[in-house]
C-alpha cells in the first residue's frame, strides 16, 4: 500500500505531498501517528510545506495547530521563513557558518566622502573611507576598516567577535577603537601620528604598528 | 545673477549675526542691492547690530503669513540706501516660519536684490533647516575652539544631507597670541577637520564689541582689524583673490604700554 503522506526533505524544511484520492481526514489522521511515532522526521522547528490550495483555509488551520503542537513550523509557500531558523540551519556544520561569516566580511563597502561628526557608518562587511572621519563620527564593521586619510573619530572593526580584523588609517589617532570585543582610547595628551599605521589584536591587546603605504 | 546666502554655524555665539551684519554693509558699500533676513524669531539681534531697531514695523512672521507685502516689511539702512534689513519677529517663536515660505520669499525677492543673506538661528532644528532651505551658499562661522569646531563639522554634515555643497567657512575670534602659544587650535588644524574652503580668518577685536553696542557695524571702522578682515571677506565673495591678514603679533611697544597700564 502506497503511503497516504510523502515526505520530501528540502532546503529549508519539508516537503509533504499526498496520494490521490486522500480525503483530509485520512492525511490528518496519516500525519498524527507519524508524528507521534517520532520517526525522526520532525525536528522541532522544522517547517513543513503543503502545496498552496491543495487544501481549504480551514483545513490548513487544522494542520497548522497540528504541526505547532509538536513545535513545527507551517507554511504553505516554498521559501525560507523569517520566523525562525529551520533545524537544519542550526545543525549547519560550525565551518560553514564560519565560511559564510567570513565571505560575508570580505565583501566591502566604500565611502568616497569625509565622515563628519555625528554621522554614522555601520557595516556588516568591510568598509573603505576615502575621506576622514572626523571627532564625533562612528565607524562601526563587522569586518577590517580601511582610511584613505585621518582618522579622529569612533571606530569598531570586527563588531561581531573577529578578532582578525584591523583599522587602518593614513593617520590613526581615533577617541577610541574597538576591535572584536577590546577597547582602547586615546590617550590624554595630543599625539599626532605622522605616519599610516594599523591596529590589531595581538596577545589579546589591541597594538598600533606602522605600516607602509 | 543674484546670490542668496546663509550664514550658520550651529554652536551659539560664534558671530553669525556679527558676520552678517558685516557682509551686508560690505557688499553695500560695493553697491549691491543687499538684503538682510533674520530667521531668529523670537530671538532676533541683527537690527540692534545695524542700528535699526526702532524703525521696524513689519516683520518676517506678517510677511510669510501674507499680511504684508516684502516691501512693506524692509527697513532701510540709514546710512547705505542700498541695504535692506528683513527682521524677523521677537514674540512669535521658530514654528511660525517654514522651509517652503521662505523658499518663495526669497525667489520673489531675488528679482530685486544682488544678494540676500540669511542669518540662522544656532542649534540644527526646525529654525536651521528653515534658514538653510533657500541658499544657494552656506557660510559656515566657527571659532578655533573644539565645541565650535565639531559643531561646524556636524553642521557641514546637516548642509550635505540637505544637498547644500556650496559651503564655504570663516574661523571668528581668533586670538593670535593664543594660537602661537599652542593653546588655541591654529587654522590648520580646524582646515583639515572641516575641509571647506575658507573665505576668512576674523582675528578677536574689542572695536567689535564697541560697534555691536553702537550699532555700527566694525567693518565701517577704519581703524580695526576685524574690519579689514571683513572687507577682505566680502572682496572674496566678490571674485577677488585676496591674501589673508598676517596674524598681528603684539609688538614690543604694545607690550610695554600694557605693562604700565597694569602699574
Amino acid at each position: 500500500m502506497s503511503d497516504i503522506v510523502t515526505i520530501k526533505g528540502l532546503k529549508y524544511g519539508l516537503q509533504l505531498t499526498f496520494a490521490k484520492g486522500a480525503s483530509f481526514d485520512d492525511v490528518q489522521a496519516n500525519l498524527l501517528e507519524k508524528l507521534q511515532s517520532g520517526n525522526g522526521f520532525f525536528i522541532r522547528g522544522t517547517t513543513v510545506f503543503v502545496p498552496k490550495g491543495y487544501f481549504a483555509e480551514e483545513q490548513n488551520e487544522a494542520l497548522r495547530r497540528m504541526f505547532h503542537r509538536h513545535g513545527m513550523l507551517f507554511s504553505t509557500e516554498l521559501k525560507r521563513p523569517n520566523l525562525a531558523p529551520s533545524s537544519r540551519d542550526i545543525n549547519k556544520a560550525p565551518a560553514q557558518k564560519f565560511k559564510e561569516s567570513v565571505e560575508e566580511a570580505q565583501k566591502m563597502m566604500v565611502i568616497n566622502r569625509t565622515v563628519r561628526g555625528g554621522q554614522e557608518v555601520k557595516a556588516n562587511c568591510s568598509v573603505l573611507i576615502c575621506g576622514n572621519v572626523n571627532p564625533g563620527a562612528q565607524v562601526i564593521a563587522g569586518g577590517s576598516i580601511d582610511i584613505r586619510g585621518t582618522c579622529r573619530g569612533f571606530v569598531h572593526a570586527g563588531a561581531f567577535g573577529d578578532k582578525t580584523a584591523c583599522v587602518v588609517a593614513d593617520r590613526l589617532m581615533p577617541a577610541q577603537i574597538r576591535i572584536a570585543d577590546l577597547v582602547a582610547r586615546a590617550p590624554d595628551e595630543d599625539i599626532k601620528a605622522s605616519q599610516a599605521e594599523r591596529a590589531m589584536i595581538k596577545d589579546n591587546m589591541i597594538i598600533f604598528e606602522p605600516v607602509a603605504r | 545673477m543674484s546670490q542668496i546666502l546663509v550664514i550658520t554655524s550651529g554652536k551659539g555665539g560664534v558671530g553669525k549675526t556679527t558676520t552678517t551684519a558685516n557682509i551686508g554693509v560690505g557688499l553695500a558699500m560695493r553697491g549691491n542691492k543687499v538684503a538682510l533676513i533674520d530667521t531668529d524669531t523670537g530671538l532676533r539681534n541683527l537690527d540692534l547690530l545695524l542700528g535699526l531697531e526702532n524703525r521696524i514695523l513689519y516683520d518676517l512672521v506678517d510677511v510669510t503669513s501674507g499680511r504684508v507685502a516684502y516691501k512693506k516689511a524692509l527697513v532701510r539702512h540709514k546710512k547705505y540706501e542700498n541695504l535692506y534689513l528683513l527682521p524677523t519677529s521677537q514674540v512669535k517663536d521658530k514654528s511660525a516660519v517654514n522651509p517652503e515660505q521662505l523658499v518663495t520669499l526669497c525667489d520673489e525677492m531675488k528679482k530685486e536684490f544682488d544678494f540676500i543673506i540669511i542669518d540662522c538661528p544656532a542649534g540644527i532644528e526646525q529654525g536651521f533647516k528653515t534658514a538653510i532651505a533657500a541658499a544657494d551658499t552656506a557660510i559656515v562661522v566657527t571659532m578655533p575652539e573644539i565645541s565650535a569646531v565639531r559643531d561646524a563639522d556636524k553642521i557641514i554634515g546637516e548642509l550635505g544631507r540637505a544637498d547644500k555643497e556650496n559651503v564655504k567657512l570663516i574661523v571668528n575670534r581668533i586670538r593670535p597670541q593664543m594660537v602661537e602659544k599652542g593653546d588655541m587650535l591654529d587654522m590648520g588644524d580646524i582646515d583639515e577637520i572641516l575641509s571647506v574652503v575658507c573665505i576668512g580668518q576674523v582675528p578677536d577685536d574689542e572695536n567689535v564689541v564697541v560697534a555691536t553696542n553702537r550699532g555700527e557695524p566694525v567693518i565701517t571702522m577704519s581703524n580695526s582689524t576685524a574690519g579689514q578682515a571683513y572687507k577682505n571677506i566680502v572682496a572674496r565673495l566678490c571674485g577677488e583673490n585676496v591674501p589673508f591678514l598676517k596674524p598681528q603679533k603684539e609688538g614690543f611697544f604694545a607690550r610695554l604700554k600694557k605693562l604700565f597700564g597694569l602699574l
